[in-house]
């Protein structure tokens, strides 16, 4: 019955409808990814000022440094998927390679409380930014 | 003569009734999780009896679109996709008109 149903139902012709999303769809923009790379290395920052004893702010520093440093690569990520197409990789062909490293750096910011590897992420995202301007020229 | 008149008839016919049941396939995220792009939809358009929660295909500006109905006032319609994040519904082009309504969806393949 139910085949005979879904025969039916592929026999009748189908137009396109619409589950539309124009605003976010085709809005992209670096600056997310950069102020969270950003936080990320003020929150390894603030982890060191704080007093040992001070476990609370420790612990919210070290959770905001996790969240940030996974919307900075998942920014990356739609940048990577969504928004560059294959004539900006004939323009930049190290485009994968540096966003490939910029994510491992993500993951690299999670696991550690390190100024220079915050530091080197907001060097590689500043990178994919400086790119992703040149590509709106 | 009579084919040609009848022909002209069902062309007129064609133009103004609406087919009771018609397919759709939906493009686009807005109705993520309960519709994926790509999926198809069966929608009844005959002496339609809506009410909140159903699934409605209506015309805006010439474009066919699918959502679902949240409020109900008279004639307005105010309709709201199922994935908030990435849709554009009532919250941005406001409410839409009963007689801009095309059909309720019945049923859909998963």
């Amino acid at each position: 019955m139910n085949k005979l149903i879904s025969k039916i139902f592929k026999l009748l012709p189908s137009r396109p409808v619409y589950a539309h999303c124009d605003i976010p769809c085709g809005m992209y923009d670096p600056r997310e990814a950069q102020m969270a790379a950003a936080t990320v290395l003020k929150m390894v920052q603030k982890l060191k000022e704080y007093p040992e004893d001070d476990l609370n702010n420790k612990v919210r520093a070290i959770t905001i440094k996790e969240e940030h440093a996974q919307i900075c690569k998942q920014e990356i990520l739609i940048l990577w998927t969504d928004y560059f197409k294959s004539e900006h990789l004939e323009k930049f062909p190290d485009l994968h390679d540096l966003i490939w490293k910029t994510a491992k750096l993500c993951s690299d910011n999670k696991r550690a409380a390190d100024e220079t590897k915050a530091r080197e992420l907001i060097e590689s995202v500043d990178k994919i930014a400086e790119i992703f301007i040149q590509t709106k020229k | 003569m009579r084919s040609f008149i009848l022909s002209k008839v069902e062309v007129l016919l064609a133009m103004t009734i609406k087919f009771p049941i018609q397919r759709f396939t939906v493009f686009g995220n807005s109705m993520l999780p309960t519709l994926k792009p790509g999926q198809d939809v069966l929608v009844w358009c005959w002496f339609l009896k809506l009410k909140i929660g159903d699934l409605v295909v209506f015309n805006r500006g010439g474009k066919e679109m699918i959502k679902r109905i949240h409020l109900y006032h008279g004639r307005s319609i105010f309709v709201l996709g199922d994935n908030r994040k990435e849709s554009t519904d009532s919250r941005s082009f406001g409410w839409v008109d009963k007689s801009e309504i095309i059909g309720k969806v019945v049923s859909f393949n998963t």
